[in-house]
């Protein structure tokens, strides 16, 4: 374990123990790792969606934080922590902060919203957790679903066989925001989901964004000790890889010479289990074509910044 | 001192928000509020203005992002119309429900469909029960006067509640009027900063905001909304009467009465439409007809009781609307009066007029009070009539 990560689990936990999510959930353990490393001069805000529904913001009169939490709209979660910002500035408070957002409420509802925050270059630590759907209403598909994902509204039948466009690599989307800090991290890496958040944290202002992908046992179809095992796949396969974006600059965290194929990582979950060979190819196509764009960038912009330094 | 200043209405809008210091301001334009915007942000780039100011991608980012910032303890500003309060409806429904309070003014404009961008206040007539506050206003003075009072109604804490100052689109938000500007000063004095603690995100002070809430916990939200809307029936009255002490200028609190002692109908209105009403009873007066108008300024909480006042020992009044209630066959206004007059047998009318930025004459308003005169006690249940304009009804 690395010494960041090892102090920061030392930290105090700032979400209640207890809370409702299901068993094996890696999100529920993104949060608690996110809120250790940021701590207590922090708020949250939690949209409608898993953590919103297994009580982080608390049911009637309690509360499921230990730092002030919201529930904002679906769709308007970064400007709520705009409005909060902008008056704490005035004050001259310090105050991280943060959403805690699925990818319904950051890919497709609250997308907007958020892109403009990111445009104005509002002081805020975006985090995504993208589960690949609307998981806490009955794994309904978001524009961030993989490609022949089975959902409860794109089922297997037999004319469709689960989702029909691929998943929407919006990690890339927040990139070409040109944020002070963006990055895309995973559950099955916490020490650098930890580096990473604490980096997002340290950048004086600006948005900051990072995307963690989390494999939904529940929802994706594996058992609960799979969890981080599937996650760690997401990655080895490049399904999921980790980057950083600095100011334009991009760098691959552990980056893999060799890719594992997609398949080892979709035959984990039976959302997929449907999949024939030629529609897996045509995952792995797409993963392959966005990785060697991933990789281009990193060597592009490495060189552009050299030559700007030189 | 009191200046005079001649400004249109958006500017007169634009100059109480600059006396009333708010700390967040977040926008987004719109014809015919588009000005009122960038008057406010010359104001703080001349630094006359110490606000944040948040130029948004959209309404529901204005009025989310002053969410935020009263949730941080800020005072806060936005204004809308037509299509921009539609988008913003969401959170607009929202800022009430959790207490918070925004001021943010509505220059009316129809609502699309037909495609149009003139002026009638549907818009926010439409939206008369999502918990707002909802003052109209007749003039630039009025909207100076209606702004700064919005604030201090807002945070009372009796109330906390969010208002809206309405005024008509391009009839006032473009119309060139005289004011009178009370010295910063005074206003400064009249609205003391906003202090909350009923509802706050502050780190020092763990709370959790809007958790999920069952039942029988909302339905005491809904209660005590309710009750602090009551209670604006008597807090607006005496912010207006305060403000009087100040400047002079009383509106009249709920409802404004104009020759009505000794009339035996009425003209009920709402909004820039008041300015020709009056007009057109001085001149049935001076043929010695006993007419009288009563404007409702504030119609959400809705003055019942005043309205009832007024209006209990006429013969017969007409409700003039600008705006439909599909469904009713009448105005949204006629209804509302109707209603508080519900136990009474009192014939009358309603008029629908000026939609769309039509406008609405004084002899217009001078037919339908002969109209008024004339009518047969028994027709209770007359279906509303339409005032056309006979110059444009050619038009195709
Ligand atoms: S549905 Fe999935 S993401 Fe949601 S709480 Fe359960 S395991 Fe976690």
């Amino acid at each position: 374990m690395s010494d960041l990560l090892n102090e920061v689990m030392q930290r105090d936990d700032l979400i209640s123990p207890g809370i409702s999510a299901c068993v094996g959930c890696n999100v529920e353990l993104t949060l608690r790792l996110v809120m250790k490393t940021l701590g207590p001069q922090s708020i949250l805000a939690i949209p409608p969606g898993c953590m919103g529904g297994v009580g982080v913001v608390g049911y009637g009169a309690t509360t499921g934080a230990k730092v002030p939490v919201f529930f904002p709209l679906l769709d308007n979660t970064a400007p709520m922590l705009s409005g909060a910002r902008l008056q704490y500035e005035r004050e001259g408070r310090d105050v991280n902060v943060v959403a805690f957002a699925g990818d319904g409420a950051t890919v497709d509802a609250g997308f907007g919203s958020m892109s403009g925050a990111a445009e104005r270059g509002d002081s805020i630590i975006y985090i995504c957790y993208d589960n690949e759907g609307y998981m806490n209403t009955g794994f309904q598909r978001s524009g961030s679903t993989a490609k022949g994902s089975w959902t409860s509204t794109t089922p297997v039948g037999e004319r469709l066989g689960g989702k029909t466009q691929h998943k929407m690599d919006f990690p890339m989307v927040m990139a070409m925001h040109d944020l002070p800090y963006m990055a895309a991290a995973s559950v099955a890496y916490p020490q650098d989901l930890v580096r990473k958040v604490q980096k997002a944290q340290q950048v004086p202002e600006g948005f900051r964004y990072i995307h963690v992908l989390n494999p939904c046992p529940n929802g994706w179809g594996f058992s609960a000790e799979e969890s981080i095992e599937v996650a760690r796949l997401a990655v080895q396969t490049a399904f999921h890889p980790l980057f950083e974006v600095i100011d334009g600059d991009f760098t691959l965290d552990r980056p893999v010479s060799e890719p594992k194929k997609v398949h080892h990582y979709l035959s984990r979950c039976r959302k997929f289990s449907h999949l024939s060979e030629v529609e897996t190819e045509d995952i792995q196509r797409v993963v392959d074509r966005r990785y060697r764009r991933l990789q281009a960038l990193v060597s592009g912009t490495g060189s552009y910044e050299a030559a700007s330094d030189g | 001192m009191n200046r005079i200043k001649v400004v249109n209405g958006n500017e007169a809008a634009a100059l109480a928000v600059k006396m009333s210091s708010p700390d967040v301001i977040a926008a987004y334009p719109i014809t015919p509020q588009s000005q009122l915007v960038e008057y406010l942000g010359q104001y703080v780039a001349d630094d006359e203005l110490d606000a944040s100011m948040s130029e948004v991608e959209s309404e529901h980012s204005a009025m989310s992002i002053l969410q935020g910032a009263s949730l941080a303890g800020g005072r806060t500003f936005t204004a809308t119309s037509s299509q921009g309060l539609a988008l913003m409806y969401e959170p607009y429904f929202r800022t009430p429900t959790l207490r918070l309070p925004v001021v943010m003014a509505i220059v009316n404009r129809e609502m699309i469909s037909p495609q149009t961008v003139w002026g009638g206040p549907q818009d926010s007539l439409t939206l008369r029960d999502a918990g707002w506050i909802q003052i109209y206003v007749e003039s630039n003075q009025e909207i100076f006067d209606a702004i700064v009072q919005a604030f201090r109604i807002a945070e009372d804490e009796d109330i906390l509640l969010p208002v809206n100052v309405c005024y008509d689109g391009f009839y006032l938000s473009h119309l060139t009027e005289p004011i009178e500007l009370p010295p910063a000063d005074d206003v400064a004095e009249f609205l003391p900063p906003y202090e909350p603690d009923h509802i706050l995100l502050d780190p020092d002070d763990v709370m959790s905001v809007d958790p999920l809430t069952p039942g029988h916990l909302l339905m005491e939200y809904r209660r005590r909304h309710m009750e602090a809307q009551q209670r604006a029936l008597q807090v607006i009255p005496q912010v207006d009467e305060e403000y009087a002490g100040l400047t002079g200028r009383s509106w009249g609190g709920l409802t404004y009465s104009y020759r009505m002692q000794d009339a035996e109908v009425a003209l009920v209105t709402l909004g820039s439409m008041t300015g020709a009403a009056r007009v057109a009873v001085d001149n049935l007066r001076d043929e010695g007809r006993k007419v009288g108008l009563l404007k409702i300024r504030v119609l959400r909480p809705f003055p019942a009781t005043e309205v009832l006042c007024a209006l209990q020992d006429k013969r017969a009044y007409a409700v003039i609307d600008r705006n439909v209630s599909f469904g009713w066959g009448s105005g949204i206004l006629h209804t509302e009066v109707r209603a508080a007059l519900s136990g009474k047998n009192i014939p009358s009318l309603n008029y629908i007029g000026g939609l769309g930025g039509e406008d609405l004459t004084v002899q217009m308003l001078q037919d339908a009070i002969n109209e008024l005169v004339q009518l047969d006690c028994e027709a209770v249940d007359a279906p509303c009539r339409w005032l056309h304009n006979p110059q444009r009804s050619g038009d195709r």
